[in-house]
Order: C-alpha cells, then sequence, then structure tokens
C-alpha cells in the first residue's frame, strides 16, 4: 500500500510539473536574438535588401481550416514593406531594392532566389530549435549567398516567414465556449550577413488578432522585434 | 463480482473490442482481397460541376500561378515540350473534359514525386524524372496522375471527405513532414492554397482510386504503346530509399507497395505479352536520358542544394554511365565532394523506421557543418573523406582531361583543395575559373575566396 501511494504520489508531482511546464511554454516570451559581431560593432548593418515575404494565413471555421491565398499575398507584401518602413525609421537602416545586376537570364535569377528562400526554409527549424545560438554565430547560410548577386552596397539580407490564423464569426464564438488558439500571426524575421551569410539576427514578433486587419498591432510587434538591433549613427 | 484489478479488466475490454471490431480474427478471415477488374469503368463523363468543385478547381489554377511564381517551374522548353509530347499520345483521342486544359511541366525538385492538379496540370519533379530509366516509365507516371484528373478523383475525394477533414488532418499530414529541399517550397505553396489539395494530390487518395489510376493507366500505356509492365518497374524502382527518408511522397505506401504490384502483375497478365516494335523503342534508356540530360544536370544541382548527395552520387554515375562528358563527370565528382565523411549508402539499421524518425530530429538539431565536423571525428567518417575526396580529385582531373572541358570543373577543384588546405592550388583553380568564365553568376563568390585564401597565404 505504501509503495503504491508513494508511486500515486510522484506521478501527481510529475503530472503537475508537466502541465507547469507546458503552460509555461505556452507563453514563451518573443526574444529577439543578436550575433556577437553586431555586438561588438564588428558588423553595421546599414543597408539590406528585403526578400519577398512568405506569410501564409488560413481562415479558421467550423468546417476546418481554409486557404486565403490572395489575403496571404497581400499580407505578404504588407509586411515586407512595414520591415523596410520599421527599420528605416526606427534603426536607420535603408532598404536597397531586390533585383539583381546578374547578368544570366530571368529564370535563373528567379531560380536562384527562390534557392535562398528554401535554403533559408531549412535553416530556420535549426534556429528555432535553439534561438539562442543566434547569440553564439552558429547558424550561417554560408558564403553561397554572394550568388544572389545583390547590389554591392548591401549589408544584409531580410528573410520573412510567417504563419497565422483568422477565425470566422461561428469559430470565434465557439472558442469563447471551448477555449483554444485565438486569431493570431506569428513571424520569423532572419537577418543574414550579405557576404558571409552569417545570421546576424533573428527576431520572431508575434501578434494576437485579425492578421489582416490588424496594421497598428502589426507595425508596433515589429518595433518591438527589432528593439535590440542597434540605430546606425549619422 | 468484478476483478480486482484494473489490469484484468482493461485486458477484458481489449479482448471484447479486439472480437468484435474490423481488427478481429472473424473479420480479418472474412477479408478478402478484391477481385481485379477485367476492364476499369468508363470515365464519367456525366460529371456535374458544384459550387464546391468550381471553389477547388480556382485553388488549384492558384497552385500553377504560385507555383510558376516562386521558381519552382523548370523553365526547360526542351523538357517540358517533351513532357508534353509524352503526356499528350496518352490521352484517348477527341476526349474533351470540361473545365480541363492539359499542362505537363516539370517542378525542380529533387525529391521523387509527380501529382496531378483537377485543371489539368500534370506536374512530375525532376528528382522523378532523373531516377527512372525510359520514356515507358515516365509514361507510367503520367498515365496514373491523368487517370486521377479523368475520373474526377480530387473532386470526388473532396465531396467526399470534406466534412470529416478537419484541422487536424491537415496540420497532422503537414506537421509529419519534415520539409527539406525544393519540396518544402512545394507543399508550402499547396498547403497556402489549397490544405486540401495537399494531402489528396501529394499524400495519396483514398486505396480505391489509387488503384483505379494504376489500372486505368495500364490500359492508357498498351493504347500509346507502352510496355505495361514498366508500371511495375517503376514501383520497384521508387523502393529505393538513399536518404532514409522519413515520409515517401510519390506511391506513397497507400496501397502498399507490394499489394500494388501483386494487382498490377495480376491484371497485366497476357497483356504484357504483346510486344510492339514501338514498344521495344519506347524502352530504350539512352533515348529516354538523350532527352533529359541537360534536366537531369538541373537536378543534381538541386539534390546536392538539398543535402542529398547521397542520390546525387548515384543519379550523376547513371548520367557518367550515359555519357561520360566533362559536364557529366564534374557532376559526379561535385556529388563525392558533397557526400564528404558520409557513407555512400545507408545500412539496413538506418533505413528502419526508428531509426529515420531519430535522423529526422537528429537533422533538426545540427546543422550540416556541424554534422559534417561530427563525423570527421569519426574513424569511420574519416575513412569516407579520405575516399570521397580521392574520387572526387580523380573526377575533376578526368573532366578536365575530357573533350571541351567546362570551365566550371577548375571552380569544383578549386573547393575541393581549399578545403583539404592546398591554398595556393585552391586560388589557381579559382583564377582559372574566372578566367575561362568572366561572366560566370558566382563571380562575386569566387573573388572573394580568392582573396580570403590569399590573405590567409600571406
Amino acid at each position: 500500500m505504501t509503495t503504491r501511494s508513494t508511486v500515486l504520489k510522484t506521478q501527481t508531482i510529475m503530472f503537475a510539473l508537466a502541465v507547469l511546464l507546458a503552460v509555461s511554454g505556452a507563453h514563451q516570451v518573443r526574444a529577439q536574438f543578436i550575433h556577437p559581431k553586431i555586438k561588438s560593432k564588428e558588423t553595421t548593418i546599414r543597408r539590406v535588401v528585403v526578400l519577398p515575404a512568405k506569410v501564409n494565413v488560413v481562415r479558421d471555421s467550423m468546417k476546418g481550416p481554409e486557404g486565403m491565398a490572395a489575403e496571404s499575398d497581400e499580407l505578404s507584401l504588407r509586411i515586407e514593406k512595414m520591415v523596410a518602413e520599421v527599420l528605416a525609421k526606427k534603426k536607420n537602416v535603408a532598404t536597397l531594392p531586390a533585383a539583381a545586376g546578374s547578368a544570366e537570364g530571368d529564370a535563373e535569377q528567379k531560380y536562384n532566389v527562390a534557392d535562398f528562400q528554401t535554403k533559408f526554409d531549412e535553416l530556420l527549424p535549426k534556429i528555432m530549435k535553439k534561438r539562442s545560438d543566434v547569440k553564439k554565430g552558429r547558424f550561417s547560410m554560408t558564403d553561397e549567398v554572394l550568388n544572389l548577386n545583390l547590389d554591392k552596397g548591401a549589408d544584409a539580407i531580410v528573410f520573412i516567414r510567417g504563419a497565422g490564423q483568422k477565425l470566422t464569426g461561428g469559430k470565434t464564438a465557439f472558442r469563447v465556449f471551448v477555449g483554444g488558439m485565438p486569431a493570431f500571426l506569428q513571424l520569423q524575421i532572419g537577418i543574414v550577413d550579405a557576404r558571409s551569410g552569417e545570421v546576424l539576427v533573428y527576431t520572431d514578433p508575434m501578434l494576437v488578432g485579425d492578421p489582416t486587419t490588424a496594421v497598428d498591432r502589426l507595425r508596433k510587434a515589429l518595433e518591438k522585434g527589432f528593439k535590440k538591433l542597434p540605430e546606425v549613427k549619422g | 463480482m468484478f476483478p480486482r484489478t484494473p489490469t484484468v479488466l482493461i485486458v477484458a475490454a481489449l479482448c471484447f473490442c479486439i472480437a468484435f471490431t474490423s481488427f478481429g480474427p472473424v473479420a480479418l478471415a472474412q477479408k478478402k482481397t478484391a477481385p481485379v477488374e477485367a476492364t476499369p469503368p468508363p470515365l464519367r463523363e456525366e460529371f456535374k460541376f458544384g459550387e464546391v468543385d468550381l471553389e477547388v478547381l480556382e485553388q488549384a489554377n492558384l497552385v500553377d500561378q504560385r507555383f510558376e511564381r516562386d521558381g519552382l517551374v523548370l523553365v526547360d522548353e526542351a523538357a517540358n515540350a517533351y513532357l508534353r509530347r509524352v503526356g499528350q499520345s496518352l490521352i484517348p483521342p477527341g476526349l474533351e473534359l470540361e473545365r480541363v486544359s492539359w499542362k505537363f511541366r516539370a517542378l525542380r525538385d529533387p525529391q521523387p514525386n509527380a501529382f496531378a492538379l483537377p485543371n489539368g496540370s500534370i506536374y512530375v519533379t525532376t528528382g522523378l524524372m532523373t531516377l527512372i530509366d525510359n520514356e515507358s516509365q515516365l509514361a507510367a507516371i503520367i498515365a496514373h496522375e491523368l487517370t486521377h484528373v479523368m475520373r474526377r478523383h480530387t473532386y470526388m475525394h473532396n465531396r467526399s471527405t470534406r466534412k470529416k477533414f478537419l484541422t487536424m488532418n491537415v496540420m497532422a499530414a503537414v506537421g509529419t513532414y519534415a520539409p527539406g529541399g525544393i519540396v518544402g517550397a512545394v507543399i508550402t505553396v499547396v498547403t497556402t492554397v489549397a490544405p486540401f489539395i495537399m494531402v489528396a494530390t501529394i499524400y495519396g487518395y483514398s486505396r480505391d482510386l489509387e488503384r483505379e489510376a494504376d489500372l486505368k493507366g495500364i490500359d492508357m500505356m498498351i493504347s500509346a504503346e507502352y510496355s505495361p509492365e514498366e508500371m511495375v518497374n517503376v514501383l520497384k524502382l521508387l523502393d529505393k530509399d538513399f536518404e532514409g527518408e522519413n515520409i515517401r511522397l510519390f506511391y506513397n505506401d497507400h496501397p502498399s507497395l507490394d499489394e500494388r504490384i501483386k494487382y498490377l502483375t495480376s491484371y497485366l497478365g497476357g497483356r504484357a505479352d504483346k510486344v510492339t516494335h514501338q514498344m521495344e523503342l519506347n524502352r530504350e534508356r539512352a533515348a529516354y536520358f538523350r532527352n533529359v540530360e541537360s534536366l537531369m544536370r538541373h537536378n543534381l544541382q538541386l539534390a546536392l542544394n538539398a543535402g542529398r548527395a547521397r542520390s546525387a552520387v548515384y543519379l550523376a554515375q547513371r548520367l557518367v554511365d550515359f555519357h561520360e562528358d566533362s559536364e557529366n563527370l564534374f557532376w559526379l565528382a561535385e556529388s563525392y565532394r558533397t557526400l564528404g565523411p558520409r557513407a555512400s549508402q545507408l545500412t539496413e539499421k538506418e533505413l528502419t523506421n526508428s531509426a529515420k524518425k531519430d535522423a529526422a530530429k537528429k537533422s533538426l538539431k545540427r546543422t550540416t557543418e556541424e554534422e559534417e565536423r561530427d563525423l570527421l571525428a569519426t574513424p569511420a567518417g574519416k575513412e569516407n573523406w579520405e575516399r570521397h575526396k580521392q574520387k572526387a580529385e580523380e573526377l575533376y582531373q578526368r573532366a578536365l582531361s575530357a573533350e571541351n572541358p567546362a570551365p566550371v570543373v577548375h571552380r569544383g577543384l578549386g573547393m575541393l583543395y581549399e578545403k583539404v588546405e592546398r591554398r595556393s592550388d585552391a586560388v589557381a583553380e579559382y583564377e582559372k575559373y574566372l578566367e575561362l568564365s568572366p561572366s560566370a553568376s558566382d563571380r562575386q563568390r569566387i573573388q572573394r575566396r580568392i582573396e580570403v585564401l590569399k590573405e590567409k597565404l600571406k
């Protein structure tokens, strides 16, 4: 009997700990991670090229999720512009056009951009697994980034990813009673050195609310997301 | 009266379930293999479009646009024309389907896969086109996909599963797929635009619909004078797992590969005996390779970018066996250089499901550079690297001594020398590359490497 009660007690404690951990994980504080080269001012980000953002939003209704392709495209463009604006306004970082000076044809340049976007998508889960390692300079896209043939004045390349959901009226009401994830937008932004390919900044701002309409909240989330990035002087 | 311990209760409940569900011995005994149909049912020409179907159609059109916009469609007119020719030859003459416009395109994706969208777009990945042996096998793949469109499988599947299809299913399907290479991009595009199409077209339809696509595909192949047994050969070919992938795509285990081979062989029966001269021609490997050689080279670059070096070695070797020129030798050398300290083949143990899952988890924790560094710290890794390094150098040299040596060989050799710290040799090779290829798209990268190496040499 004693052994059984001890086991039960241990199990209860373990369960409580697991619940506690799960809850604390769900409310993880979103943070920014900066490469030591930026902190030590060895590298300064003055000019960036923002690559096309890939933000996907779904409409969650009682029938299940539905794709929102047109809205996602529109939101991607808006976020791209907003990131450039926030960087310029708050950090004095200029954005250069992504158009390449490549001598090769259009198709080759299209492939190049597509392949680099994919390369970032492959690296992203590894960064997310241990985001704080950006501070150790652990992640890199290698000098292959030079193959993008961007403007020579570019110091860094900005990659933007995002996922979110918009709830229909029915689903919102359902969530009020049953609980679950509200409407949200989670962004993942990586700033990569345009010469060495090192990941210089990683930030994942999040906003709660309808991602397709909450423009001000989005801007605030982005401003917070780049808070730690040093401002360029002069 | 009741059993004293809960364990007994659980066992009793389990026994009850086993006895009265489809997994029970009675159900299993009654389960018979469905007979192989002699001829597939006629085309469902009476198909009427509803609002729900039109939504799916619209999503399919969007997927097409996204693939093009995102640089996923291969812009190789010769390769796409070849695909078109094979595809058109399979379509029954005079067949006109409402809201279907046939398009046959190669998708820049090193993972073997093929799928059809309900609007008539058939995509075959460069990875699959590089893996197969002849035009008949390509026809087998396209015929299977054509059937999905002709029989309106996407719409039917959508209608029957729409209500059951909730968030969990899509998210679970997407979640189990660990993206790697361009294929991750393909899945992302389809998932964003049309989650339903993603699950149906990429993960497979229901067992019956897949079976119908296989059998009808055989009939279409025979009509177009393609050897029908190549459908079975394609399945066998796709069973090769070079990379120990957690999830396989095209002809996913649904129905199981063995089951598929079994019913296809049974359906073929006497049909496979009638071999025409054209059928023989369509099985020629060299003719097929001539048509897709440049696509194969493009795919090798994609495979190496996606870290699929084992597949790349196998595919590049096939290319060299077919045509030993400077460029093909270069790709084989590149594959060996990229393979680095990895073993060229996975062991049986590494190919078990649990080992694959472990490897997928591990790959999330380490970057490619860390993986190489860890492997190089082991005796087996060192041995592999020594062997692959020698092999790569020998192949680069052979590529340079071949007729019309490709300038890019100097770049590859430079990278190999840089890796083994033969810095001055690396600089010489890089400079030679830039001299022979002054407008190379990677000029900036190579120039920077030269600068860094020269700095180290001081």
